[in-house]
């Protein structure tokens, strides 16, 4: 029993010593994501994919992190060096990362032009904190217009046509709504209020009370009035209204094409335009997944090797066609299977008019404050300027308190 | 307990006592003064180095010959002066755009000027951001044709334009950056254990940061700084006078307490005085020092741009603002003259003896009991306990490493924490850094707008602490009435004898515990839904109005209620069941035969029995329900605005939602404090906790 594993050892040192290549070359690159599902099925196919084209050189392996544990875990573990190689993560957090330090790694000094023109160019910004790129920016969610197509055989390019539709479809009493998002949720909200040119910062100050801000919910009460809209939206509810053909239209992401229930024909179209602020588009948050290359990683330089592979049109080609994400990456939509795709294609035209979520670190004392006003608003406790007004009070003084030290 | 036969020696005792005690002060004292001297000399050499470098920028600076200028410089001026950046930007003004080329050339030349007359510095980097090179470099592995500026960076200098980078942010982030905030460090600074220190400053050009210039000075040793001689002798002279004064004294126990505790003062008293003059000592050097440095740099630099032949007009030197901290803003000790400022240094020497006082006093209470503790017998006494039961803390002591690291650990840490500022922005900051000591917990308490008058009648302030305290005790005095009431009359119908399917009915009564109660919550959720709950589907059946019951605190409150109720329910049954079950038939046998009606038996047998185990299940259940995070936070989510928020909740929103973690640590300490007090009054009360009385 000894002598065997005394050989075995032995054996493996023999190996060593004939191919020390295999012992010194190879890097270890660990990566953490929160896909699921098909999702991390084409995730880890990618990944395959490049271990065998790096055989000897590089090595991945993927760890998948409960998703609502994620955030955390990075914030934690990464910065004390206990962390992963390269993460995959939303923008949001981006420039918290960047306050705390030693967490996300400053890529420019690796890019050039060619590299940084293969993306779609608000998935790019979304990566950029103080003009500083700290990730490449992988896939993209944004909101668009997602259709019954027995209730509605064209989608409305306008608002004046969706409120008008709306109007028809709906019937509050059978519990049928000609439009159905989370209006009361502050990202939902957010198409409205970049349509109207609103948004949270100038620079760095909160804007939160801006005329332009008011209006979108000015307008948005409008539409609660004219009553094509659930009461207390929740996206439980909105999916189980869609599901039995009581929502004929909703706003949503690709998060809900996945609870889409078997029997529903369903169609996607970019968000209509505002005729009421003189036909410019509804501009949604995009969010960017971005992958990240972790500042104490050992081996940088692999670990910039995988990204820029997993933002390259092969391996975007294969997220999106059997992962069913939206990649950032340009080129892939010139693929004839992408291109044909009639939900990859509804998303990429959304992209051309969204916004990049804030990625500043004062973003996360935004939402608490905002999502009170939206919820007064809502349910009509407030007039908006008020509500927003309060908001922007506490959000100045939330800000204000943390950055006193 | 084991005695020694001999008798006591308190000579000995105090002596001992004494020496250990001055080693802690004196000791303490010493390292603490020997930390200061090495921090004071190390900022010297900072001070010097940041001088040197502030002189290379604005060498390197005028040498460029600057670019096109469209903005005026961003930088405000501050008192003391204006930044180093405003300086070599107003400096700039009036200048001609000099070519690229020529441009790298001059700064190459100039930057090697500098190098041949600083020996001390023993390299010099440029770097131009833009186009990620070096523009120009002195380290000796930079030489030769193929690493010679100017260059791509390699990548093993990435570290190099990452900190440029980062200045730039910062110069950026300072200029647009609120009111009052944080400013980002402008200038990079590392030192190496050998004592080379690593500086770097941001190159602008036309209000905008280019690039960078990075300096490294050469190893130096640093003197030792701890003083063995003052230290021995602080250490061993009151031991000495003790020894002596025992002779005198003899055993007479309160004589020598008393000069022990004199010969202690006294000592750590003149310590700290020889402490401070050594320390103002310090201060003094690093001024001339600073002052020195200024003088000769501007005078180098002066000459050093003569040779380069760079017209002086219009961009003097500012050299007195070359002595500037991390954030390029001047530090004000060196006057305008150039001589260090003596009201500064008078207030700096002020600042230094209310320190070193409290200090003493701090060492002296420290020493003053260790000495009481060996000089009065507590440590023998001690001493003799551990050694007799040596087996019985043996055996505890796995226990006890678990629970100190396992519980006392993140208690005591959370407690430090609530005396911090900690929140998002300061994660990297260690506990000191951010202490504000009582602040959060004043915030907390002194804050009385609960409510105010308003045309509409009184407008509550659900976001105040006491609001919400009021709120969380109205939430857990109802909950736990509710609770027993409910389970004490289920209990006792479920008792009754002959009762029909009675375990059927138990197992159905426990599923409301038995069922995990976040998806309790979460269904009871969907119930109070306005337009698709059941609840409201019921009442417009019978003919009522849907309510939307997360709009109004009270419906709020009881829609929270309700699901609490369910939740808590079973387990008041399951305990009066038992203890139900435990009283022997044959009390109410013998009370019936007495003729006592049923609700006497009820009085006297029934509710003195249960007592024993209903109360500490009254006083758990009031620090459950005090808090119960989930069903507030998954069904009432504190809506509407934060009124149905319990303290728990809100505590949880202040740390992850506002990322105010100091803060929310207070919070959870007065919590805590609650429910201690809670505690120990109601067990105080019902003498709970000592069984079956």
């Amino acid at each position: 029993m000894k002598s065997h594993v005394l050989r075995g050892i032995l054996g493996a040192l023999a190996l060593l010593l004939v191919f020390p290549g295999l012992a010194l070359a190879q890097k270890e690159i660990v990566v953490w994501h929160g896909y699921r599902g098909g999702e991390k099925a084409a995730f880890e196919k990618v990944i395959d994919t490049f271990n065998r084209a790096n055989a000897g050189k590089i090595k991945v392996t993927t760890l998948a992190v409960p998703y609502d544990a994620f955030a955390d875990k990075i914030t934690a573990a990464v910065p004390r060096g206990k962390g992963p190689d390269v993460f995959i993560f939303a923008q949001d957090r981006l420039g918290g990362w960047v306050a705390a330090g030693n967490t996300v790694e400053p890529l420019d000094f690796f890019l050039n032009p060619a590299i940084k023109g293969r993306y779609l160019k608000a998935t790019l910004d979304a990566m950029t904190y103080q003009g500083t790129t700290y990730g490449l920016p992988l896939n993209f969610k944004v909101i668009t217009l997602i259709y019954n197509r027995k209730l509605v055989p064209v989608p409305p390019k306008t608002t004046a046509e969706l409120q008008a539709m709306a109007r028809k479809l709906t019937n509050a009493p059978a519990g049928k709504f000609g439009l159905a998002y989370w209006y009361s949720d502050f990202y939902y909200h957010a198409a409205l209020m970049n349509g109207f040119g609103g948004g949270v910062f100038a620079g760095r100050k909160p804007t939160v009370n801006s005329p332009q801000n008011v209006a979108s919910l000015d307008y948005l009460l409008k539409w609660i009035n004219q009553g094509f809209l659930p009461a207390e939206p929740s996206t439980a509810l909105i999916t189980s209204l869609f599901n039995e053909g009581k929502a004929a239209m909703v706003f949503s992401g690709p998060w809900f094409l996945g609870e889409v229930a078997k029997g529903v024909d369903y169609g996607l179209a970019p968000l209509p335009t505002i005729s009421e602020a003189g036909n410019k588009p509804m501009r949604p948050w995009i969010t960017v997944e971005g992958v990240y290359v972790a500042a104490p990683s050992k081996s940088k330089d692999a670990a910039f090797e995988l990204l820029k592979y997993l933002t390259d049109v092969p391996a975007a080609r294969v997220l999106a066609l059997e992962g069913r994400q939206t990649p950032a990456n340009k080129g892939v939509y010139a693929d004839p299977q992408v291109a044909n795709d009639p939900i990859l294609k509804a998303f990429r035209q959304q992209v051309d008019v969204a916004v990049p979520m804030p990625n500043l670190p004062e973003m996360s004392m935004v939402w608490s404050p905002v999502t009170t006003a939206m919820n007064v608003v809502v349910k009509k406790a407030a007039s908006p300027k008020a509500a927003l007004d309060q908001a922007q009070k506490e959000v100045v003084e939330r800000i204000a308190s943390l950055l006193k030290k | 307990m084991g005695r020694p036969s001999q008798p006591v020696s308190h000579r000995r005792r105090f002596l001992i006592g004494l020496a250990l005690a001055a080693l802690l002060g004196v000791g303490l004292g010493a390292a603490l003064l020997a930390g200061a001297r090495t921090a004071e000399r190390r900022e010297r050499a900072e001070r010097r180095a940041v001088i040197t470098l502030s002189a290379l920028t604005a060498v390197v600076d005028r040498a460029s010959g600057g670019g096109a200028k469209e903005a005026p410089p961003a930088t405000p001026a501050t008192e003391g002066g204006m930044g180093l950046g405003a300086e070599i930007a107003a400096a700039e003004q009036g200048r001609t755009p000099a070519p690229a080329d020529t441009r790298a050339d001059a700064v190459r030349k100039a930057v090697a000027g500098f190098a041949a007359v600083h020996p001390e510095v023993a390299a010099i980097r440029v770097v131009e951001l833009a186009d990620i090179t070096l523009a120009a470099s002195t380290a000796p592995a930079d030489q030769g044709a193929a690493r010679a500026a100017p260059r791509r960076l390699e990548r093993a200098e990435k570290p190099l334009y990452d900190l440029g980078e980062k200045l730039r942010a910062a110069v950026e982030a300072n200029r647009q950056g609120a009111e009052g905030a944080a400013r980002a460090p402008e200038l990079g600074f590392t030192r190496q254990p050998d004592g080379v220190l690593s500086l770097a400053a941001p190159v602008e050009r036309g209000g905008e940061v280019t690039g960078m210039v990075q300096m490294e000075t050469r190893a130096k040793a640093e003197p030792a700084s701890f003083a063995w001689l003052p230290f021995l002798a602080a250490w061993l002279a009151p031991v000495i006078s003790l020894l002596l004064l025992a002779l005198v004294f003899g055993e007479r126990r309160w004589w020598l307490a008393a000069a022990a505790v004199l010969l202690l003062g006294i000592d750590l008293w003149a310590y700290g005085h020889y402490a401070l003059g050594v320390l103002r000592a310090e201060r003094r050097e690093s001024a001339r020092a600073v002052a020195e440095q200024i003088a000769g740099e501007s005078k180098k630099a002066a000459a050093l741009l003569a040779d380069l032949g760079v017209p002086a007009a219009g961009q003097p030197l500012a050299p007195v603002l070359w002595d500037v901290d991390l954030f390029r803003q001047s530090r004000g000790l060196i006057a305008a003259n150039g001589a260090p400022d003596e009201g500064k240094l008078g207030e700096i020497a002020g600042a230094d003896a209310g320190r070193m006082t409290r200090s003493v006093a701090v060492l002296a209470v420290f020493s003053l009991a260790l000495l009481a503790f060996v000089g009065l017998g507590w440590a023998a006494r001690t001493g003799a306990a551990l050694a007799e039961h040596r087996a019985a803390y043996a055996y505890t002591l796995p226990a006890t490493i678990g629970m100190l690291i396992l519980v006392f650990f993140p208690f005591f840490y959370g407690i430090v924490l609530s005396f911090t500022n900690a929140n998002i922005y300061n994660t990297d900051k260690s506990v000191v850094e951010t202490w504000t000591g009582l602040a959060n917990y004043v915030d907390i308490i002194s804050d009385f707008h609960v409510a105010k008058r308003t045309a509409d009648g009184l407008v509550w302030n659900y976001h105040n602490f006491y609001y919400t305290l009021l709120f969380t005790i109205a939430w857990t005095v109802s909950n736990v009435a509710i609770g027993v009431t409910l389970g004490l009359t289920l209990a006792l119908i479920l008792n009754l004898k002959g009762f029909a399917l009675r375990p059927l009915y138990r197992v159905l009564l426990i599923l409301p515990w038995a069922m995990p109660s976040y998806i309790t919550s979460l269904i009871f959720k969907g119930m109070f839904h306005q337009q698709f709950g059941v609840i409201n589907q019921m009442i417009q059946i019978a003919g009522g109005h849907p309510v939307a019951w997360f709009n109004q605190p009270f419906t709020s409150f009881l829609a929270v209620l309700t699901t609490n109720g369910w939740l808590s329910f079973s387990f008041m049954m399951v305990i009066s069941l038992g203890a139900l079950q435990s009283i022997p038939a044959d009390l109410y046998e013998a009370a019936r035969v007495d003729g006592a009606s049923r609700w006497r038996q009820f009085r006297s047998i029934t509710l003195p029995s249960l007592k024993p185990a209903l109360v500490p299940a009254i006083i758990l259940s009031v620090i459950w329900t005090f808090n119960q995070f989930i069903v507030i936070y998954l069904v009432s989510a504190g809506e509407p605005g934060g009124a149905t928020e319990i303290l728990i909740t809100q505590s949880y929103k202040l740390a992850f939602e506002q990322y105010r973690y100091g803060y929310a640590a207070a919070y959870s300490t007065i919590i805590f404090l609650i429910l201690l007090a809670y505690g120990t009054w109601q067990s105080r009360v019902t003498g709970a906790t000592e069984g079956i009385g």
